[in-house]
């Protein structure tokens, strides 16, 4: 009896919170924020199944992955924690009409931008939060690091697959002779790679990364240096909704400047308390401006900091060295490292 | 002379036939010998990579998997849960259990024969159903709300089949009752609404009712993702049940329905005292296979994006340390899903047993 009336209690209090937290609506500009905030919770896409390193689920049933930590921060930017994201399973043939038909409020599903997409769908992309790149993996004895050393060397991949063309056309330009072996599956491109039926073997980077850790021994192949194509990885939302883009892009854009000034999870408060900068100030939401212009509280950032980490931490403890995976940033490093990525500037 | 003569032709022949039988024979022999040694020493390799090689320790990982050369159950003794109950919050499994229980209980108690009128079964049916259904879903009683999007593994294979197979089945003699009448436009239309589902793959069916249908329904008309599909599943289930149900009706010999005019039935209590009883019995076995197939093909909501047990069993493997390891993942639900097939089967072999099918 008791809990029941503790239920009731609890089902007015979420009332209360619900109306509590619509109030403040009549300055936000975007519809689906006004959906998420009246709904108390951001729908995200999650797989029917997993993705290795960017959606897959614990022991305890939980997602987890680079995928799914986007959208953790997406929601603490929005509710200021990470809690009030839901992941709603999908297909890959599911996710477009699940963001049209607005099941989920933003699509982060490892999906690259492409023209189709982004006119016949009808959808607006965030900036790259990944760049996916094909890359080659080698067995380690042969001592090479680029593709240039692997003159005269055979190199298994996909058959009719964009690869295919891809590596004739490297190689060709590299003025190297290889050799493909060419089959069907990719259960049988792994097992002739791994008993050294081919000395290379060319695929989509987090692909390979995660093929890597399915060896007897990892560390007996290394990813080569160079880069075939690169693939944007970026967050679609549905169009007309332009200050929902602007917060999704804001988020990636707070995670890579968090990175860039070192900031972290462990030492925010540190630096919120004193901050080395103006920019950094109102960044961490110690001075006003940051939240008002997107409709959003000023210490979003510092909730998303605070709760999920900075595009770093984000990286290294799903895909990267902290993780199974071991994938190097390289081209998803930060500018100053000498990879691609950027935030905006905060002024 | 005449004895050669007589002897010649026939001696030979003797030993000619004699001699290929036993050649025959012998082929034969060593055929079925040859079969027979192949079969154990398939079945030996199975057994030894199961269980003599297997590991089973929950710390044990690939190395000492591979180092082991068997079976890797270690997959399952980590991730037992996640297949079993998908996205269904860990703290509350218990509820899953439970549920799987009640369901199971109730199915096993609708097998008695001594429950077997509309009215028993009915209640049972009720109160079993109810009970999943707040226990999974919770919301009353102090149980905490767990929407449907968040069940998963074996409670949401068994809660599809289940609730289509309670929908599906009664639509099913409505259909079939519908398509039998004398009427020609109402048969004629429930002829034409049976083959085009019938002609329609499942897939398309479920595609369009769990994604598409959002689209063309006013809001209010939507309603929870996993209904929808429930309900997609169980009007495939009733198009072709009504068509067993059908053949059933019209295996019924003409005289039956005749004499049971004579005697002044009502088409009600024809239908339910005279004909439907018999168009069962005639129809089990199919009625058997369908209930066996309707249940495999609870695994196809996963392309709309359920967590049902193979999702979950993929859900289980993928994962850095396990992805190696998915053939023991599949060997585990493939033999889930053989208790239960292998069960309902066994279950309509007793009913015709007992019903004396193909003696009468």
């Amino acid at each position: 009896m008791k809990k029941g009336l503790g239920a009731i209690a609890m089902a007015f209090g979420m009332f209360a919170s619900q109306v509590f937290a619509a109030q403040p609506t009549e300055s936000i500009k975007s519809e689906t924020l006004k959906t998420v905030l009246s709904r108390g919770a951001l729908n995200c896409p999650g797989h029917n199944g997993s993705y290795l390193g960017f959606a897959e689920i614990d022991d305890k049933g939980n997602w987890k992955g680079l995928d799914i930590d986007l959208c953790r921060a997406m929601a603490t930017a929005v509710f200021g924690t990470p809690d009030k994201s839901k992941i709603i399973p999908l297909s890959w043939v599911q996710r477009w009409p699940a963001l049209q038909g607005g099941d989920i409020d933003i699509l982060i599903k490892i999906s690259a931008g492409t023209l189709s997409r982004d006119t016949e769908l009808g959808f607006q992309f965030s900036n790259p939060y990944y760049l996916g790149a094909t890359r080659i993996l080698a067995h380690k004895k042969l001592e090479i690091s680029e593709l240039k050393e692997a003159d005269g060397g055979t190199v298994c991949v996909l058959a009719g697959s964009v690869q295919e063309k891809l590596i004739a056309n490297y190689a060709q330009k590299l003025d190297i002779k290889l050799q493909t072996v060419a089959l069907d599956k990719s259960e049988e491109l792994q097992e002739a790679y791994f008993s050294s039926r081919c000395d290379l073997y060319i695929e989509f980077g987090p692909t390979l990364a995660i093929t890597r850790t399915k060896a007897a021994n990892p560390d007996d192949h290394i990813l080569l240096k160079d880069t075939l194509a690169l693939s944007p990885e970026v967050m679609l939302v549905r169009q007309n909704d332009d200050a929902w883009l602007d917060i999704a892009n804001w988020v990636i854009s707070a995670l890579l400047f968090a990175e860039q000034e070192g900031i972290t999870s462990q030492n925010v408060d540190d630096i919120k308390a004193a901050p080395s900068s103006p920019e950094i100030a109102k960044f961490l939401g110690a001075k006003p401006g940051l939240g008002k212009p997107l409709g959003l509280d000023d210490d979003w950032a510092y909730n998303v900091v605070k709760h999920v980490g900075n595009y770093s931490e984000l990286y290294e403890r799903n895909i990267g060295m902290g993780s199974p995976y071991k994938m190097p940033r390289e081209i998803n490093a930060l500018w100053q490292n000498g990879g691609v990525l950027y935030p905006y500037v905060i002024d | 002379m005449s004895e050669l003569n007589l002897s010649l032709p026939l001696a030979p022949t003797v030993a000619r036939v004699a001699s290929r039988r036993v050649i025959k024979r012998l082929l034969s022999v060593l055929l079925s010998a040859a079969c027979l040694s192949m079969l154990i020493w398939v079945a030996w390799l199975c057994f030894e990579w199961a269980f003599v090689n297997a590991t089973v320790s929950s710390d044990a990982r690939q190395a000492e998997c591979v180092a082991g050369g068997g079976a890797c159950w270690s997959v399952i003794v980590n991730r037992w849960r996640l297949i079993f109950f998908g996205l269904y919050p860990f703290e509350e499994h218990w509820r899953s259990v439970a549920a799987c229980s009640i369901i199971v209980v109730t199915v096993i108690l609708s097998c008695v024969p001594a429950l077997w009128t509309a009215t028993r079964l009915g209640i049972l049916w009720l109160v079993g159903f109810t009970g999943f259904y707040i226990l999974m879903r919770g919301g009353l009683f102090g149980l905490s709300l767990i929407r449907e999007e968040q069940w998963g593994g074996l409670s949401l294979t068994l809660f599809i089949f289940s609730a289509s197979v309670l929908i599906g089945m009664p639509l099913a003699i409505v259909l079939a009752l519908l398509r039998d009448t004398k009427l020609p436009w109402i048969s004629k239309s429930t002829g034409l609404i049976i083959d085009t589902i019938r002609s329609l793959p499942l897939l398309s069916i479920l595609f369009a009712f769990a994604v598409v249908l959002p689209f063309m329904l006013p809001d209010m008309m939507v309603g929870e993702k996993l209904y929808r599909v429930i309900v997609a599943y169980a009007l495939y289930f009733a198009a072709y049940q009504a068509e067993i149900i059908r053949g059933g009706l019209q295996g019924v010999p003409k005289g039956q329905d005749e004499a049971a005019k004579a005697m002044g039935m009502s088409y009600r209590h024809r239908m339910a005292y005279v004909l439907l009883p018999q168009a069962f019995r005639t129809s089990l076995p199919a009625t058997i296979n369908q209930f066996v197939v309707a249940f495999m093909e609870t695994s196809l909501v996963v392309v709309v994006g359920f967590f049902d047990l193979l999702a979950s069993g993929n859900a289980a493997y993928r994962t850095a340390e396990w992805t190696f390891a998915f053939v023991e993942v599949y060997a585990f639900i493939a033999a889930i899903y053989f208790i239960f097939s292998f069960g309902l089967s066994q279950y309509g072999a007793y009913l015709e047993r007992r019903m004396g099918l193909g003696k009468r």
